[in-house]
């Protein structure tokens, strides 16, 4: 049958300016990577086509500003995503310190939505001051996927938005089979419910 | 508001003759895309026939059936289902309603309240009473009340790039462009491997399987791969032609299956019949699993052209990579038919479809591999029998052959063009007498022919072997074979995997290429400093980088109902930008009083984000701002009054708080009775001015009023500059720019009504606030001062009645107000100027300074 995917996705990359976002997507989608620091000022996106287990499945990846004065303006592009990956910098302990703030903005802005943990530009050990110890028992803490990624040397990305892919993925069919359970369920219920009026 | 009162509203949303007859208030309709948003729900009845409504109401609780729209309409028919459910982890207060009607199904979440069983029950009186009635209701006062599809009602509510996603078009392209490239790059994910292929074909004449059929099919050193076996004249009896069945079908078909080759295990991949030719086709068990696609076609080229007496059989199918087809054909008789053969030939080329579920429909040639057999009934012509026979029993066939009408045809490219056929070294294998292998004795003497042939097509196939089998003698025709060595692509899976995904991320790239992209040349415009009623203008520049038309528009911000703040203009807010073509985009900041009101009393400043929105592509933010320099003009009277300095030497935050404070009364500060800035220009225009012809009536120039503003919000020691007009001109926009006019709005309308009264106007400027009436007694003063001079100046009372009136009486823009008719507001305005026209007229120095 002609169909372009089974699944469509939204994802949503956020955190601190300069933590490497447009750079994680640019890998991502069309594997490629740009030294040269542009901020981005607004939202953008790109698209992307997986297939996991035969089911193609298809990702637009949205990357926003990550500076402050805009934080506002970008929590509504929040609405309708399927998956938030929360980016900070290993070379940039604020970065990370702020990762709480993230979390609590998708809270503030999604529903029930699934979220990993990215710590980007691990390519230059001397220069790692978040160490992925404190950055795990975090991540534990809040049950988030951890990652350390370099979207420079292309280490752990694919990885990445595999995983949240996949998360994803299971969500939707998790909820799928709940509710096809939950009408099975339902008959009986229902004559429950007639029964009970005959009682009264 | 109770539930019955929201029920009220509800039913107002329909016709009387449709009753609301329950409803459901709090319910959550599941839909990934909906906001999980408390909805109506409502069961409406119409004469016997009953429809759930789900309504969306724009407040809560709904105020008028304006509030609502319609989302879902689920008719009650036979098709209707209710299921209830209740969350497992919390049985008491959530239920679960699942309704489906129709096509439609709907998950709600409902609040466990009493009304939800009457709700209930009264569903299910709907569902028995329509499964009563033995008619389908028709629903046809639904019909009004069409919902919008879904996709548009999320796209209203959401920001995807809905064009990217919802088209239906791209897919197409896409599916097909996979497959393009997939086929481009077949050589780097498939390799080949040869497969024999055995096919025979027959002309049984109407014979049952009588004798073992072994020396036909199983007479190689190795079991072919493939078998493909085609009979012709299977049955010639009336049955058989009329209504297409027999029993020889089943009789041939065990006939081969018991001697086929039993080396190798066979299994069927497909046969086909149509009247007297049928079509076997079988591969060997282990070689099944990359069969795919399988389909069959039958064309009849006889009586009529369309009966299937002639024609061909074909089956079609995927072996691995390679696509193969085998024809089975049983072509026009008679020895001067060979034209007619040809048109068969064609006929059944161009008639044979292999339908398959969403693909174009294949056609023979539309194969790698195709081989073709069966009686194809061309003759030898103007060759005697006699030397035909006799050449042929000295086995020397290449003279005879020369006069093969197929040879001959195929040579001139009449037939089976583009097809290969074998050197033939066997002997004609039609027409001998049944049950021997004598030519053919009856009156007619038919001279012998080679009728019974094999033709293939395709780059990667070699003949082995091309013969007759003569043993087989039941038939007047004698059975063919050929075995073939057929180079079969095979897929790499691993390979193919890879190959794949660096397709779709090919096709992936070119679709994020063709997202629209634009640079645009200044993202933070910076004003610097803005004055009061001085225009600034910026300019941005959007370039269009991407590959198509982009259309760029200012979108709005969440919650706010203008994409900019009200001192920003940007021109153009929205266009359509070509390929590598730019437009340049103009900003313009002006901050006029009732900006800068806001801006004095801290509510708003010179700052904002525009989201630029392109159409199926990013949002880019640009942020404006600028620091506006503070002015008398657009501050209220109260706050000029207590200003005993230069505006611009006050603090900012000073400003603030006494404009938020205004209507405090400050004790202990010292203020002047009237604003100094008031007083300096009317003591201009006293001193220097008030024989100036046309005073108030000359217009000043913009750029003095400008310069005269600086002066007074500076607290210059130099001399007014300016003209007198533009002295004037500029003491009238102080004038109407404060915040509150000077007879406050409130008292507006008492005011008009006591316009014609002189003692009741003077009775409310009396208890007009102090400072207020400061100002206004100060400037009829004033005026009644410059009538002295109307000789000189021109003015005269009634003009100037009319212009203060204006001035004084300003009408509150934040009123919504009515549409004045023309009239009207000449009477409003008459009005104005006679509450002025006392104050010029009469002495009410006696009012001064009363303090």
């Amino acid at each position: 049958m002609a169909r372009e995917f089974d699944h469509l996705f939204k994802l949503l990359i956020i955190g601190d300016s300069g933590v490497g976002k447009s750079c994680l997507l640019l890998r991502f989608a069309d594997n490629t990577f740009s030294g040269s620091y542009i901020t981005t000022i607004g939202v953008d996106f790109k698209i992307r086509t997986l297939e996991i287990n035969g089911e193609r499945v298809k990702l637009q990846i949205w990357d926003t500003a990550g500076q402050e004065r805009f934080r506002t303006i970008t929590s509504t592009y929040y609405r309708g995503t399927h998956g938030v990956i929360v980016v900070y910098d290993v070379t940039n302990g604020e970065s990370f310190a702020n990762v709480k703030r993230w979390l609590h903005e998708i809270e503030q802005n999604c529903d029930v939505v699934n979220k990993v943990l990215v710590g980007n530009k691990n390519d230059c050990p001397s220069r790692k001051v978040v160490v992925t110890e404190d950055a795990q028992r975090f991540a534990n803490q809040m049950n988030i996927p951890l990652f350390e990624t370099s979207a420079k040397e292309n280490i752990n990305v694919e990885e990445m938005f595999l995983t949240i892919t996949k998360m994803v993925l299971r969500s939707k069919l998790e909820m799928k089979e709940r509710q096809n359970v939950t009408s099975n369920d339902t008959v009986h219920l229902k004559k429950a419910h007639k029964t009970k009026k005959k009682c009264c | 508001m109770n539930h019955d009162e929201i029920k009220v509203v509800v039913q107002e949303k329909f016709l009387s003759s449709e009753r609301v007859t329950a409803l459901l208030c709090d319910a959550k309709v599941f839909h990934p895309e909906w906001v999980k948003k408390d909805r109506l729900l409502a069961i409406v009845e119409y004469g016997d026939e009953k429809a759930v409504f789900c309504l969306f109401s724009s407040c809560y609780p709904p105020k008028t059936f304006t509030d609502l729209s319609i989302e879902i309409i689920l008719p009650i028919d036979n098709s209707f289902k209710c299921e209830i459910d209740n969350k497992p982890s919390d049985p008491e207060a959530i239920l679960y309603l699942n309704l489906q009607s129709r096509l439609s199904k709907y998950k709600f979440e409902i609040q466990m309240t009493p009304r939800v069983d009457n709700f209930v029950d009264d569903l299910f009186r709907g569902i028995e009473a329509v499964n009563k009635i033995p008619t389908q209701p028709e629903f046809v006062w639904l019909k009004k009340y069409s919902v919008k599809n879904d996709d548009q009602t999320i796209a209203e509510s959401i920001m995807l790039p809905k064009s990217n996603m919802h088209n239906t078009a791209p897919v197409a392209i896409r599916e097909s462009l996979i497959k393009r490239k997939m086929s481009d790059k077949e050589l780097e994910y498939t390799f080949t491997k040869n497969f024999t292929v055995f096919c025979g074909t027959w002309n049984v004449n109407d014979k049952s399987p009588v004798i073992p059929l072994k020396g036909w099919l199983s007479v190689d050193q190795e079991p072919p791969d493939i078998y493909a076996i085609g009979f012709q004249e299977l049955d010639l009896s009336k049955e058989t032609f009329l209504f297409d069945q027999t029993m020889r079908e089943d009789e041939w078909y065990c006939a081969v299956l018991n001697y086929i080759d039993k080396r190798a295990k066979y299994i069927k991949v497909e046969k086909v019949r149509l009247v007297g030719m049928l079509l076997i086709v079988l591969i060997k068990e282990k070689h099944f699993q990359n069969v795919r696609n399988v389909i069959c076609d039958t064309v009849g080229t006889g009586i009529m052209g369309k009966m299937g007496n002639k024609g061909g059989v074909a089956i079609r199918f995927d072996f691995h990579n390679t696509s193969i087809c085998f024809v089975n054909s049983h072509l026009a008789a008679h020895v001067e038919e060979f034209e007619r053969r040809n048109q068969d030939f064609r006929d059944i080329c161009n008639r044979t479809r292999f339908v398959q579920i969403d693909q174009q429909p294949k056609s023979i040639k539309d194969h790698d591999h195709i081989y073709w057999l069966g009686d194809l009934n061309y003759r030898i012509t103007e060759m005697d029998p006699i030397t035909v026979k006799k050449l042929v029993s000295e086995n020397n066939f290449k003279p005879v052959l020369e006069w093969d009408q197929l040879k001959q045809q195929h040579n001139n490219k009449n037939v089976f063009s583009g097809y290969t056929e074998g050197p033939i070294t066997f002997k004609p294998t039609y027409k001998y007498d049944p049950g021997t292998d004598n030519w053919d004795s009856s009156e007619k003497h038919r001279a012998p022919a080679w009728c019974d042939r094999i033709f293939w097509k395709g780059d990667t196939i070699t003949q082995l072997a091309y013969r007759s089998h003569p043993s087989l003698n039941i038939s007047d025709h004698k059975p063919v074979s050929a075995i073939f060595s057929s180079r079969i692509k095979i897929i790499d899976e691993e390979k193919y995997r890879r190959v794949y995904e660096e397709v779709i991320k090919q096709l992936d790239k070119l679709e994020n290429e063709l997202i629209p992209q634009v640079k645009v040349d200044i993202t933070e415009v910076d004003f610097g400093t803005v004055k009061y009623l001085e225009l600034q203008v910026r300019t941005i520049t959007i370039k269009n980088i991407g590959k198509l038309p982009v259309e760029f528009e200012f979108i709005n911000k969440l919650d706010e109902t203008q994409f900019c703040k009200e001192w920003l203009i940007v021109e153009p807010y929205k266009k359509c930008i070509c390929a590598d073509e730019t437009c340049e985009i103009q900003l313009k900041v002006l901050i006029n009083k009732t900006s800068a009101c806001k801006m004095n009393a801290g509510t708003d400043k010179l700052y904002d984000i525009l989201v630029l929105h392109l159409y199926g592509g990013k949002d880019i933010f640009i942020t404006v701002n600028g620091t506006y320099q503070r002015s008398c003009f657009g501050c209220s009277i109260e706050v000029l009054v207590k200003l005993n300095m230069p505006i611009r030497e006050v603090p900012v935050g000073k400003l603030i708080e006494l404009e938020n404070k205004r209507d405090q009364a400050v004790s202990n500060q010292s203020t002047y009775s009237i604003p100094k800035e008031i007083w300096f220009l009317v003591d201009h225009i006293y001193l220097h001015g008030l024989k100036e012809p046309n005073l108030f009536e000359q217009p000043g120039l913009h750029s003095e009023v400008l310069q005269i503003r600086d002066w007074l919000d500076s607290g210059s020691i130099d001399p007014i500059p300016g003209s007198i007009h533009s002295v004037a001109e500029a003491l009238l926009l102080l004038l109407e720019s404060t915040v509150d006019p000077i007879i406050p709005y409130n008292l507006q309308s008492i005011c008009l009504k006591a316009s014609a009264n002189y003692l009741q106007c003077r009775q409310i400027i009396m208890e007009l606030p102090e400072f207020r009436k400061n100002v206004f007694l100060y400037l009829c003063e004033f005026l009644q001062e410059a009538l002295q001079h109307s000789s000189e100046n021109g003015l005269d009372s009634k003009t100037l009645s009319t212009l203060f009136g204006a001035i004084f009486l300003r009408d509150n823009p934040n009123l919504v107000q009515e549409p004045q008719s023309r009239i009207n507001k000449q009477i409003i305005d008459k009005k104005k100027a006679q509450f002025v026209y006392h104050f010029l007229v009469n002495d009410h120095s006696d009012l001064m300074f009363s303090r």
